[in-house]
């Protein structure tokens, strides 16, 4: 009896935006009469930041310092469509959405700035909240007296809309191919685990994780880390921890209550260890892709790769319970070797399980 | 019955089983302790007496007259935030925020109770189970802790915004502004 | 100074950290009243009788709801994108799963909304439940669902398909075929935050949703639909949302809320309780996948079968968009030629399960990436070079034809690679995501390479 080290790894990649697109977020900036920015998204924060992403890019597009920008996400009435905070969207789309509303925002500053200064727009351009004649510093005026101009001598109110919409891509049904691409991009990770299998208890501790993420662009590298953090730990209970239905496919049995659903708790915290790559995506806001969702899917087969290099079985069966790992360990299954064919599993296999050897799903 | 919350006495209706958490919330409006479960097992709604960490929802208020009971709206204010709170917003330990009263309190007792010494990993980690966070995998929660234990947090920095110098892209990003 | 790539302070960080944000359940309108739902017993029964006389009639109760109260019951939340409707709102003579709605209640307290769910007569006959995906199509499986026991309209197909290139070349060519099974399992969303709604009708007629919804144009369509109204007769109140992870994209408590609203002409609370939540709110799919995987010995993929079920729950609801995504992405970070893909949405007699943090595709994942270490351990080859070599690459197609313009599987894996001191061949750790070239470009890989320059830049969507 004895505890066994394993290492084990997985890359994985993920697509941005609803699979074969079709879902729009638009949104609209205001200028207050000092040159305060206004956004209005509908872009849900369900606490992965999304309210801090989009006002960090709206803040660049424009060229104003980021404490000008507020952000209203608070309701159906003041925000226009946003499809929702899934797929892994906030960033890249409601973040293109911010984006291009600010540039057209952008453009009327600079527009009616060419008129205080009788400057042609192509030669200015706005920092730090001023709009600077390029090649000449001093001649400049702030984005403050712009708004106020607009407002009170040009009678204009300056706003922006945005729509960040692919379009929906038809999959031919005989062969799921497409046309056009169905996502907005992809992002890649990966992640080794290194872990520890008590062979008598069958109970695996994971000691570190070390990921790597290509997120295109780490808009705010923190919050970036946040979901990569947060995906690590819902990701180590996917592989080992967490099942609606233990006695799965009953029904009976589920736990309803913190102390009968194995949710990580604090004291699974393994140590991290989060690399964030930069290879920017074309046309995501400032080269952005996505992390939100990736970041819980590279861990749970990582941790069965470590527990077979620990003990040397497989737990294909997730979540790797110690009542799994201890099956595995007393099986020892070898996979049946068939001419060329090498199989794993069988026993779980729907041919094995279902009444008519999986007539209808196989070989269709 | 009375009940004293954050340093003020107030007369309550409630009937004496009813949960303080039930009481915090609906008849005080005291909005901080938030009922993750109603079933002792989040962590979501807990509160100081006397100092210690509780779980509301587990304490009939009845047995919290008396005593003097601590939310975060007693620990400070956006203006006057305490140690703790300027910790966990400094160090992001707060994602969805709904956690976070809970974490806030349970760590805020543990700093007192280790009598001003810097606190260990561990330490937080015995504080802090069974308190449950979805959002954050725990990592911020536990170097906030140990921040605010060891005073390295600028609690005046937190009136304004943190601004820090942006990184540089590894490469030259193609969606930017002309 | 520039702000994208700064480790700017979180927006509501301060109201986190001070108790001040305001979530759902801390909105205080005067005169709310408490809801609370009749949930079904079983996990599938007709219902014979229901009688809501005597609960209507308890002193405190404002309200109650059952199916015949709702303009549109049968609405598919992904109908926009051609997936047909069979989830009702509240169940309607027949009950697919325990916990499904059945009626709700509104009263002027909890004790009075409980008592009044207790006083709703109902009765049930008990029909046979299925639970087990890979019986769905045996002879003698209990029939739970009108459209059969699977989702039948992926076009002409009752599963979503995905071919290219010859796979039977490459299963006849292949040195090696490693197979195996995996079984993701269901989990729980488990939010700190229950699903929530308080619905306040307005004097103007307007409804007013605060909501805990992670999408809330999504949520105004869906409520819209069932009340069929227009669009703004309802105003959602929400952005702040106490966890979702993809539970909360499914607009759960909002539009009973609405319906107890309207009825009782006051506001109306319905928070889940925690146990509402781990037993009657949707899971994560449980999965059920098997991998055959065409391999030459010096470590090629050169095909793979791939078949899926994926264990919809009671109703369709996002299964099939889930399951397109999954196999969309099948063959994982890696560039595979010959594909032969078939993914079955399976009915079953559980909680509808839907969208959660990677959706369709943390079951590939899952799967793929075992049967890649596998496939490792087969060949006796290394793990990690055997995932760089059939790596995604530029002008590589995936197995839906898109051609790849930025993939990141060779920086990724080698940087997790250095990270942990793996020692890899010098042609390895010399790689980059760029086109197949020479050795890297085999014979069985030229035909799926698009040709330079193939792929149109998209604009980000912008419109």
């Amino acid at each position: 009896m004895a505890r066994h080290q394993g290492r084990g790894f997985a890359t994985i990649e993920y697509p941005t935006g609803m699979n074969q697109n079709g879902d729009p977020t638009q949104a609209w900036i205001k200028l207050k009469p000092d040159g305060r920015v206004d956004v209005f998204s509908g872009t849900v924060d369900i606490g992965q930041g999304s309210k801090t992403v989009h006002t960090q890019i709206v803040a660049d597009t424009l060229g104003v310092p980021y404490d000008w920008v507020t952000m209203d996400n608070s309701n159906t009435d003041s925000s226009a469509v946003c499809t929702g905070t899934f797929a892994s969207r906030g960033t890249f789309i409601g973040g293109n959405a911010v984006r291009f509303a600010a540039e057209r925002v952008r453009e009327r500053i600079l527009d009616i700035a060419s008129k205080e200064l009788e400057i042609d727009p192509g030669d200015l351009e706005i920092a730090d909240g001023e709009v600077v004649a390029k090649g000449a510093p001093n001649r400049k005026i702030s984005v403050a007296d712009v708004a106020g101009a607009a407002t009170y001598n040009y009678g204009e109110l300056i706003s922006g809309q945005g729509t960040a919409l692919k379009p929906f891509a038809e999959v031919n049904d005989d062969d799921g191919s497409v046309q056009a691409e169905p996502h907005s991009a992809v992002s890649y990770a990966a992640c080794v685990a290194d872990v520890e299998v008590d062979d008598e208890t069958g109970e695996v501790t994971v000691s570190r994780l070390v990921q790597v993420y290509d997120v295109g662009r780490a808009i705010n590298p923190v919050l970036v880390e946040g979901q990569i953090e947060g995906g690590a730990m819902m990701g180590l209970g996917l592989g080992l921890l967490e099942e609606s239905y233990p006695h799965y496919p009953s029904a009976e049995h589920r736990g309803e209550q913190f102390g009968a659903y194995l949710a990580p708790a604090i004291e699974d915290l393994p140590e991290l260890d989060n690399v964030i790559l930069e290879n920017p995506s074309v046309d995501g806001p400032f080269g952005a892709k996505a992390i939100g969702e990736m970041a819980n899917n590279a861990q749970p087969p990582a941790i069965a790769a470590a527990i077979h290099d620990a003990v040397g079985v497989w737990v294909t069966e997730y979540p790797a319970t110690p009542e799994r790992v201890l099956r595995a360990i007393k099986a020892r299954a070898q996979p049946r070797r068939e001419g060329k064919r090498v199989i794993f599993d069988e026993e779980i296999s729907l041919r094995t399980v279902s009444a008519n050897g999986g007539a209808g799903f196989l070989e269709v | 019955m009375e009940l004293t919350v954050n340093g003020v006495t107030r007369a309550i209706s409630s009937p004496p089983l009813t949960s303080l958490l039930q009481v915090l919330r609906e008849e005080l409006d005291v909005l901080s302790p938030k009922a993750g479960c109603q079933q002792g097992g989040c962590g979501a709604c807990t509160v100081l007496l006397d100092g210690e960490p509780r779980r509301g929802c587990l304490v009939p208020v009845a047995a919290a007259e008396g005593h003097e009971i601590t939310t975060v709206e007693g620990l400070g204010t956006p203006g006057d935030l305490s140690p703790i709170q300027a910790a966990f917003h400094q160090k992001y330990a707060a994602q969805c925020g709904y956690c976070t009263a809970g974490m806030l309190m349970a760590s805020h007792a543990l700093i007192n109770r280790n009598g001003g010494r810097e606190v260990q990993r561990e330490q937080v980690i015995e504080a802090l189970s069974g308190h449950i966070c979805r959002c954050t995998g725990y990592v911020k929660i536990v170097d906030a802790v140990i921040a605010a234990s060891r005073g390295d947090v600028d609690v005046e920095k937190e009136q304004g915004l943190l601004v820090a110098e942006p990184s540089e892209p590894a490469v030259e990003p193609k969606g930017a502004p002309a | 100074m520039k702000a994208v790539g700064a480790r700017l302070p979180r927006y509501d960080g301060l109201a986190h950290t001070t108790g001040r944000t305001v979530y759902v359940d801390d909105v205080r309108v005067a005169g709310t009243l408490v809801a609370k739902a009749l949930r079904s017993p079983h996990h599938h029964a007709a219902i014979t009788r229901i009688d809501t006389s005597k609960a209507e009639k308890l002193p405190g109760v404002r309200a109650v709801v059952t199916a015949a109260d709702v303009p549109k019951n049968v609405y598919g939340h992904l109908e926009a994108l051609g997936v047909p409707a069979d989830e009702p709102l509240l169940a309607d003579g027949e009950v697919r799963y325990r916990g499904q709605p059945v009626a709700a209640v509104a009263a002027e307290d909890v004790e009075t909304a409980h008592e009044a769910v207790a006083a709703i007569e109902i009765e049930y006959e008990e029909r046979p439940a299925l639970f087990d995906i890979r019986k769905g199509l045996d002879p003698d499986a209990p029939s739970i669902h009108q459209w059969g026991p699977v989702y039948p309209h992926f076009g002409p197909y009752n599963h979503r398909r995905v071919r290219k290139g010859d796979v039977e070349w490459a299963f006849e060519k292949a040195d090696v075929i490693v197979e195996g099974a995996y079984r993701p399992a269901a989990i729980e969303h488990c939010p700190l935050e229950t699903q929530i709604a308080l619905v306040v009708p307005e004097a103007s007629g307007r409804l007013t949703v605060y909501t805990c919804t992670q999408a809330m144009y999504f949520s105004l369509g869906v409520i819209a639909a069932h009340l069929q109204v227009p669009l703004n007769r309802v105003k959602l109140i929400g952005g702040t949302v106490g966890g979702g992870f993809g539970g909360k994209v499914d607009t759960a408590a909002e539009t009973i809320t609405c319906l107890l609203a309207l009825k009782a002409h006051r506001p109306v609370k319905w928070r889940w309780t925690r146990e509402e939540e781990f037993l009657a709110s949707s899971t994560r799919a449980p999965w059920h996948i098997e991998i055959q995987d065409a391999v030459s010995n010096d470590g090629w993929m050169l095909g793979r079968r791939m078949l899926t079920l994926h264990d919809a729950g009671a109703y369709a609801r996002f299964s099939p968009y889930g399951l397109t995504k999954h196999g969309f992405h099948h063959t994982g970070a890696y560039t595979i030629p010959n594909v032969h893909f078939d993914g079955f949405v399976v009915f079953t007699n559980r909680v509808p399960t839907t969208a959660m943090r990677g959706f369709g595709v943390t079951s590939v994942s899952m799967a793929v990436e075992l049967q890649m270490t596998r496939i490792a351990e087969t060949l006796g080859l290394s793990p990690w070079e055997l995932r760089l070599k059939n790596a995604n690459r530029i002008g590589d197609t995936t197995a839906n034809r898109v051609v790849m313009q930025d993939p990141s599987t060779v920086p990724v894996t080698l940087a997790a690679a250095e990270r942990v001191g793996e020692r890899l061949g010098p042609e390895y750790t010399a790689m980059t995501p760029a086109r197949r070239s020479g050795e890297l470009l085999p014979e069985h890989l030229a035909a799926q390479q698009a040709p330079e320059g193939a792929h149109v830049l998209s604009n980000g969507g912008r419109s």
